[in-house]
């Protein structure tokens, strides 16, 4: 095998002139493949004519029942009405909207001269079947019971519901109903390629990463300026900062509220900090042999420094709150409730009458039964995490023991469903569809539902809240909201701990910018670059 | 004797894309809990996870379908080349493999590149100085070795794209953004590997045919072409093999910390979801590679050293 | 027995003994416990009351460091046993053996060594969650793939050497045909890939934090606690630097025992 010979030689360097070429050619195949990213349309994106957007998460899908909010945002998709920064609905593809008197029936006029990206004109037809695409998927249209859509003449449509429900407008500006172009469905309403009708189109896609999009010129509103814009998902807040920071980025939103402190002196970028209607709070299984009793909920809700958890952990001094709705959600907002509610002594004291004495190890026991909870909550946001482990202590001062379980966020609907769940630290967003009351009616009354109380019931709570649903007249709405507002702060079914400012850094570059508090819109087609 | 290794490395192939694909399917199938929440959530994001969500997709994916049958459709559909779609994006799973193992093949490419040219220059000077050299480079591998790639990231970031904008901080698509993740890489490697160069060269430099030349009247720069490379090169590109197989799926820090669409994350997200055809075929791929990158290495190897002591 | 170390052994075992005592005698003497918060002092610099500063939760971080080092180097040196063991014993046995038995040990091996590590980390850490051991355990099956190789490789040459043909004439038994031949050829790198393994599994641990995996409050883990910390490098720089320290001391002291004079040459990673 040794035994060398010329012809083996020669065998050899044909070897390593194989090698060579191969090398070039991979090299080569490398260089290709990183060029050909960029398609050889007449424009490319550059630096100078797009603007670029940097946010948490990711897109996987071009289906709006799926991560449509990233598509409404961009602007590809738009809804047939909107919410303004209010909360108030306004005009969006349709102009007008009315219920019928018994509130079964809603009509819509659907604006004219909108062009889908494929330059299809948008009509009846086109928007009836997208929301029937949209109640056969999982979205908001599901909330009320639509027995039918149907279109009128070219110009209208209509909604027959089973039963009243007030809030239907809302629910229409959710993006699941978003409507698109009909060639953007395949048979089975699977969205293939993605023709909206918003000031841009799609241009690139590398899920679940990023997304380009291109301007439209034929948008029946407001015509951008800037000619692309693209989104990147960053999963780290320590990498999107230093994008906002070095100008890479120009606009990035939820940065870390710990991390601010780091733009402070530049002079390149724009800091903004909004409300946001999100609150943070402690989900809890009322039925749970320690839980079932109001006062050991108060106790805990008094063993909570909300302050201080604010402050030093979220770094948002003065976003502790006790009640479920922000400020912002004036309808259900209460006033004059105090917002920490802290009283480490008095939680002593009202446990401590119950029954519950210090064990030998410290922690609390009655009849042999250690006061003893585990606590889930998800990693997608991480300062769930962290103020997790702040209450963790918090409590252990009370004598309670709270093992934390980080996990996925969908223990939480898994868990209440077969009825394991003990305790949830969750984030839940209650303008998702602009009026929480969707919300409110599913997951707050009738034994609670998978983002909201479990296993809590109160009579009052629950008539007024159907009471609501049904009711079209706004005095009475707002007396009811306010005492479903001020029961549930008062017997303690949930913990809410913090009210959410989303925190955007903007380049100086950017004129125009505006901040939408439902996170529905990043208006780009406002927006300028210099 | 190259078709006997290529025939059996062939073989190979088979079984281990047989024996991930079926392993990958046994676990996933024992974890605990509810698929249908996982991936639902996944799907629909944490904001929109319900239960009602959860039944619409059991229904649609038909879920309780039994593991025998779902599995008899793996394996129907693997013999055909195709991997199905993602349970959560909907994409054909092809694509999104494509997609990612393709980014990291190019980082850890790129990031192996750049190892070897910090590694061999730097080993093979300690190998040939040794003394205090040495000494430094050893504390030096150490302390850099002992560091999570993210600082080191960090500190490359804060230098190269905030103190001296040259590449940007985050994302893909042109070869800028490649440097910083690579070099990231390439220096932690680096660490490790230029350990192993050293080892090697001075086996080599010690030993009796090496010095002999020497003595025989070969000056040194021809005696180390002639007489060392080849025979300090054997065990550095079977080290550097491994390395490379390893970090495919190991730069998980980096490709978070760049926001480089990688395989490793996209592994953890298909894992956190129960995305069962993209674990699936993710697996059978890396697996595939594994082989081939095994087979690459062993020829090169004989390549080099014919003697074959590497394979029988 | 020390005699017989040499100088840089000896810094190295000092240097693993001084971390261990550190970490014994402040677990018993510090006032504070790892997971007493007080949100009103986070972050701040070492002073009298607390040595190492505090973290981003006003705990004591160096109570946490030593609880910290206790674990991970636990953990580490169970995790570096078991790949280990199972590595050299499958890589002997696969060398040894030969025909049938090495032919289908390395079709089970290959399909194990292909699939990927995190894919297994993952999983397993799927199965029991929040398991500190089954996470390290998962590690060091990741892990072994290096002992098996570099041992098979090795064996392998050992099997037809003439010293041990003679052994096996003389009949001695296979246990004494290990210890007398084979593990003296391996135990070099073995030592070295063991070095390296402890702190590599801690390094891991790092890197699944950052995919969200791993995180128990309010344990304190080397790894865990670098990714916890990251957020606050621009603020707190001197905190994240410690358990990035005794990390670095930790593979330091190990490196040294082990011998950085014996670099074996296919191991170390």
């Amino acid at each position: 095998m040794t035994e060398l010979s010329y012809a083996s030689i020669n065998k050899k360097k044909k070897l390593k002139r194989g090698i060579l070429v191969a090398t070039v050619i991979a090299v080569g195949a490398v260089i290709a493949f990183t060029a050909t990213q960029k398609s050889s349309d007449q424009t490319v994106p550059t630096k100078a004519n797009t603007l670029s957007i940097s946010g948490p998460w990711e897109i996987s899908s071009l289906d709006p029942s799926k991560q449509g909010y990233i598509l409404t945002r961009m602007q590809v998709i738009e809804t047939l009405l909107n919410i303004n920064s209010k909360g108030l609905i306004t005009a969006g593809l349709a102009t007008e909207w009315r219920s019928s008197e018994d509130g079964l029936t809603w009509q819509l006029s659907l604006r004219k001269g909108v062009t889908f990206h494929d330059g299809l004109p948008m009509d009846a037809d086109s928007v009836v079947q997208s929301l029937e695409f949209a109640q056969s998927k999982h979205g908001t249209l599901n909330k009320a019971e639509v027995v039918s859509i149907k279109a009128l003449n070219n110009e209208q449509i209509s909604i027959e519901l089973a039963k009243p429900y007030a809030a239907f407008a809302s629910l229409l500006t959710n993006y699941s109903n978003a409507i698109l172009s009909p060639a953007s469905y395949k048979q089975d309403g699977a969205v293939e390629t993605l023709f909206g009708s918003g000031p841009y189109q799609m241009s690139s896609f590398a899920p679940p990463h990023q997304l380009t999009v291109k301007k439209f010129d034929n948008y029946w509103g407001q015509k951008p300026s800037i000619e692309f814009a693209t989104y990147l998902t960053g999963h780290r807040a320590e990498s999107r900062i230093l994008q906002a920071k070095s100008g890479e980025a120009d606009i990035v939103f939820t940065l870390e509220p710990s991390m601010l402190g780091q733009l402070d002196g530049s002079n390149e970028v724009q800091l903004y900090s909004h409300l946001v209607p999100r609150t943070m709070f402690i989900k809890l299984n009322a039925a749970h042999p320690i839980l079932d009793d109001i006062q050991v909920r108060k106790a805990l809700s008094m063993g909570l420094n909300r302050a201080a958890i604010a402050t030093n952990v979220l770094g948002s001094e003065g976003s502790e709150t006790s009640q479920l709705m922000p400020s912002s959600m004036s309808q259900w907002f209460v006033e004059g409730i105090e917002t920490n509610g802290y009283n480490l002594e008095q939680a002593r004291d009202i446990l401590a009458d119950l029954g519950w004495q210090q064990g030998d190890s410290g922690m609390l026991e009655r009849d042999g039964t250690p006061f003893k909870l585990t606590m889930i909550t998800y990693a997608d946001r991480p300062e769930l995490t962290t103020v997790a482990t702040a209450i963790q202590a918090q409590w252990a001062k009370l004598g309670v023991e709270l093992k934390v379980d980080i996990t996925n966020s969908s223990m939480i609907p898994a868990g209440h469903k077969d009825g394991s769940l003990e305790m949830a630290l969750i984030a839940r967003n209650f303008g998702f569809s602009g009026d929480p009351l969707p919300i409110m009616s599913t997951d707050f009354a009738h034994g609670g539902g998978d983002w909201g109380t479990m296993n809590w019931n109160n009579a009052e709570v629950d008539s007024a809240i159907t009471e609501l649903v049904g009711s079209q007249d706004p005095e009475r709405s707002l007396e009811l909201s306010q005492q479903v507002a001020a029961t549930i702060y008062n017997e303690y079914p949930v913990l809410p701990i913090s009210s959410y400012s989303q925190h955007t850094s903007v380049n100086k570059r950017v004129k125009n910018f505006q901040f939408d508090p439902f996170e529905r819109d990043y208006f780009i087609n406002q927006m300028e670059i210099k | 004797m190259i078709w006997e290794l290529l025939r059996k490395r062939l073989y190979q192939l088979v079984l281990v894309a047989w024996g991930v694909g079926t392993l990958t399917f046994v676990l996933m199938r024992s974890l605990p809990g509810d698929m249908a929440y996982r991936i639902a959530a996944s799907r629909y994001g944490q904001d929109n996870v319900d239960s009602a969500a959860a039944e619409l997709v059991r229904q649609e994916l038909n879920l309780d379908q039994g593991w025998l049958s779902s599995y008899v459709n793996w394996l129907f559909e693997l013999l055909q080349f195709n991997l199905g779609n993602s349970l959560v994006s909907g994409l054909p799973v092809s694509e999104t493999v494509l997609h990612q193992l393709g980014h990291s093949l190019l980082l850890a490419g790129f990031g192996i590149a750049l190892s070897i040219c910090i590694a061999l220059p730097l080993g093979t000077w300690s190998a040939k100085k040794g003394g205090l050299v040495n000494s430094i480079m050893v504390w030096f591998s150490t302390c850099t070795r002992a560091m999570p790639v993210f600082v080191l990231g960090l500190i490359l970031i804060l230098l190269f794209a905030l103190e001296w904008p040259l590449f940007p901080v985050a994302g893909f698509g042109t070869w800028q953004h490649l440097v910083l993740p690579s070099i990231t890489l390439a220096i932690s490697l680096a660490a490790v590997s230029n350990r192993v160069v050293y080892g090697s060269v001075r086996r080599v430099l010690r030993s009796p045919f090496y010095q002999f030349s020497r003595v025989k009247g070969l000056s040194e720069r021809q005696t180390f072409f002639r007489h060392g490379m080849r025979n300090m090169a054997v065990p550095i590109v079977a080290f550097i093999g491994i390395q490379l197989v390893s970090v495919i799926e190991g730069i998980v820090m980096i490709e978070s910390l760049f926001s480089w669409p990688g395989v490793g994350h996209g592994l953890a997200h298909a894992i956190f979801a129960r995305d069962i055809p993209v674990i699936q075929g993710c697996a059978l791929t890396m697996g595939v590679l594994f082989v081939v990158l095994n087979g690459i290495i062993d020829l090169l190897c004989y390549w080099i050293d014919p003697r074959g002591e590497q394979e029988q | 027995m020390i005699k017989s170390l040499s100088l840089n052994q000896k810094l190295g075992l000092t240097l693993l003994l001084g971390l261990f005592a550190f970490a014994v005698l402040v677990g018993g003497f510090s006032p504070y416990t790892i997971d007493e918060q007080n949100l009103s002092i986070r972050l701040i610099t070492p002073n009298s009351d607390h040595w190492f500063g505090t973290d981003h939760f006003g705990r004591d971080m160096m109570t946490r460091l030593a609880s910290a080092i206790v674990l991970s180097f636990s953990l580490g040196v169970f995790c570096v046993l078991t790949s280990s063991i199972l590595g050299v014993t499958l890589g002997v046995c696969s060398a040894w053996a030969g025909g049938r038995v090495e032919q289908s040990l390395d079709v089970l091996v290959n399909i194990l060594l292909a699939l990927p590590g995190l894919v297994l980390v993952l999983l397993l850490s799927a199965i029991a969650p929040g398991s500190f051991v089954v996470l390290y355990f998962a590690i060091s099956l990741v892990q072994w793939v290096e002992y098996y190789r570099v041992t098979r490789a090795i064996t392998r040459t050992l099997m037809d050497s003439p010293e041990r043909q003679v052994s096996v004439m003389m009949g001695f038994g296979k246990w004494y045909q290990f210890k007398r031949h084979i593990w003296p050829a391996i135990s070099s790198s073995v030592f070295t890939m063991a070095a390296f393994g402890g702190a590599n599994a801690i390094l891991m641990m790092a890197s699944l934090g950052f995919v969200a995996v791993g995180i128990q409050p309010p344990l304190a883990e080397l790894g865990l606690m670098s990714v916890e910390l990251f957020p606050f490098y621009v603020e707190a720089p001197w905190v994240l630097m410690q358990p990035l320290i005794v990390v670095a001391l930790l593979v330091l002291g190990f490196h040294l025992l082990a011998g950085a004079s014996r670099e074996s040459l296919n191991s170390t990673h």
